[in-house]
């Protein structure tokens, strides 16, 4: 598997599991747990992540503020695994840390794998109701006269 | 004349926060939910505001001042400060966006087409004191389109770069950990750009309206147009230890261009933007970042008097410490009225003794 690759899965585990319903990701780490072994928590707090923007006058990158984020990093024997989630949910950060180390240590591999492709089915078709209801919105224009 | 200590009032302090409190009544999470559940919009304001993104602590925020905004805005930015910064995202880029809502009031037929989105722009404003009498208001569910709506669409002013139409400005490329920060230095006049966006986003709703509509009524040159107005949801993206760039979550956004009328080759934009939806500040901030350029000093479109004058709890700050005891100063200015009087009083009475006598 090339680095690009394996980027692009990283990805697509991490954000999964950080836009996932937070009580599945928990309950599925959770599961996890008992095969993980020794877990180190070497962070598990709240914090804040500036989200800067870029003004499409002029191209200048400025701060549009902060958001409050939930961030966890923990060390198994041969992996270390990280969570960051939009909000102050800790367990929802920790369990995504734990899922990130599992899969990195190679462990429970075929379940992880379902299970972020349940989750990432859920939010693929989530964002295609919502934006069915904004394409409802459009406005179909004619000029009179 | 000097300063003097004074003491006393604590008991009428302690009695009035209660009583203060009393009147709001027990809070707890349920009534936080509600708010957060049932005033978006409200929620979305104080965000921007507060410059902090986090709903929930908002809602809190707004329980706890029963709704009186600065007050809460207060209480937000003074929490922010006991958390750590924790990385820097990368940068929003608008063709990234998951997009609610995209109109313009200055072209017809934008590429990608006009999406209104969640809006009562359209709608007859109508208080329904109906629901008092017992009756409840249902929202009607919104009849789907079978095809979703494309999630992402290019700025309008990258076509219309791409159009001639706009001017291409030349970009610097500045680190992500490098742009300038208005919670780290200080504002200083003139501002940089990052700093006068920064500043704008973070203003006061209020303050921004009143002084971009001053501009819009005729106190300015350029009377804006909506060239385009976004309402969206942003990826927060940061970097994971091994170097992926993940998003951890979305945030909603609200961002608009804003052109003038009066451009002679190419047409002139300003913008702003703003964490949350609220489409009154970013269309009132983007005239006033438009206006600048041909601002006179102090009128309310120059870049110091607006971004000096729309910072909500500095602003909000200094009108209510007025409030609080001036006995000193006060006692100063009676002094001196007394004095001037006495002085006066002199001067007539010395003129009434000098005058001859017929």
């Amino acid at each position: 598997m090339t680095i690009d690759c394996e980027q692009t899965e990283h990805r697509r585990l991490l954000e999964t599991l950080a836009c996932s319903e937070a009580g599945r990701v928990k309950g599925f780490a959770e599961k996890l747990l008992p095969e993980l072994g020794a877990v180190e928590v070497l962070k598990s707090r709240s914090g804040l992540v500036m989200l800067p923007m870029r003004d499409t006058v002029r191209g200048t990158d400025f701060h549009l503020g902060e958001v409050l984020v939930a961030e966890a990093h923990v060390k198994l024997a041969d992996a270390e695994g990280y969570g960051m989630v939009v909000g102050r949910d800790l367990e929802h950060a920790m369990a995504m840390a734990l899922i990130d180390a599992a899969a990195f240590a190679g462990l429970a591999r075929e379940r992880i794998g379902a299970f972020v492709e349940a989750e990432a089915t859920i939010i693929a078709e989530t964002d295609r109701q919502t934006l069915r209801a904004i394409e409802a919105t459009r406005v179909e224009m004619e000029t009179v006269g | 004349m000097s300063y003097v200590a004074a003491r006393g009032g604590e008991q009428a302090i302690e009695q009035s926060e209660r009583l203060y409190r009393e009147r709001l009544g027990t809070i707890d999470a349920t009534r936080v939910d509600a708010i957060a559940r049932s005033l978006p919009w409200l929620v979305d304001r104080i965000m921007g505001e507060a410059s902090l993104y986090a709903p929930r602590l908002a809602a809190l925020a707004l329980a706890q001042s029963g709704g009186d905004l600065y007050e809460a805005v207060l209480l937000l930015r003074a929490w922010r400060t006991t958390q750590p910064r924790l990385a820097v995202a990368e940068p929003l880029r608008q063709d990234k966006l998951f997009t609610h809502r995209r109109i313009s009031a200055a072209f017809k037929d934008i590429p990608g087409g006009q999406i209104l989105g969640p809006t009562l722009d359209y709608s007859h404003r109508i208080l329904r004191t109906d629901i008092l009498d017992g009756a409840g208001l249902e929202p009607e569910p919104v009849e789907m389109s079978p095809e979703p709506a494309p999630p992402h669409q290019p700025s309008l002013a990258s076509w219309q770069k791409a159009q001639g139409l706009v001017v291409d400005f030349e970009r610097q490329d500045v680190p992500k950990q490098d742009i300038p920060d208005l919670t780290r230095e200080p504002l200083l006049f003139p501002a940089g750009r990052a700093h006068r966006l920064q500043s704008l986003a973070r203003a006061d709703t209020g303050g921004l309206m009143a002084l971009g509509y001053a501009v819009m009524r005729g106190y300015g040159p350029s009377h804006p147009t909506v060239n385009e107005l976004r309402l969206v949801e942003a990826d927060v993206e940061i970097s994971h230890p091994r170097g992926t760039v993940f998003s951890a979550g979305r945030v909603r956004v609200s961002q608009a261009e804003v052109a003038s009328k009066a451009g002679a080759e190419t047409i002139d934009l300003g913008f702003c933007a703003t964490l949350g939806w609220n489409e009154v500040k970013i269309i009132a901030g983007g005239t006033l970042d438009l206006n600048e350029p041909h601002a006179t000093k102090g009128s309310p479109f120059e870049e110091e008097f607006f971004l000096s004058h729309t910072e909500p709890v500095e602003g909000a700050g200094f009108c209510q410490h007025f409030k609080l005891p001036h006995y000193v100063t006060f006692q100063s200015t009676l002094d001196a009225m007394r004095d001037a009087r006495r002085k006066q009083a002199e001067m007539a009475s010395q003129a009434a003794a000098e005058e001859p006598a017929e």
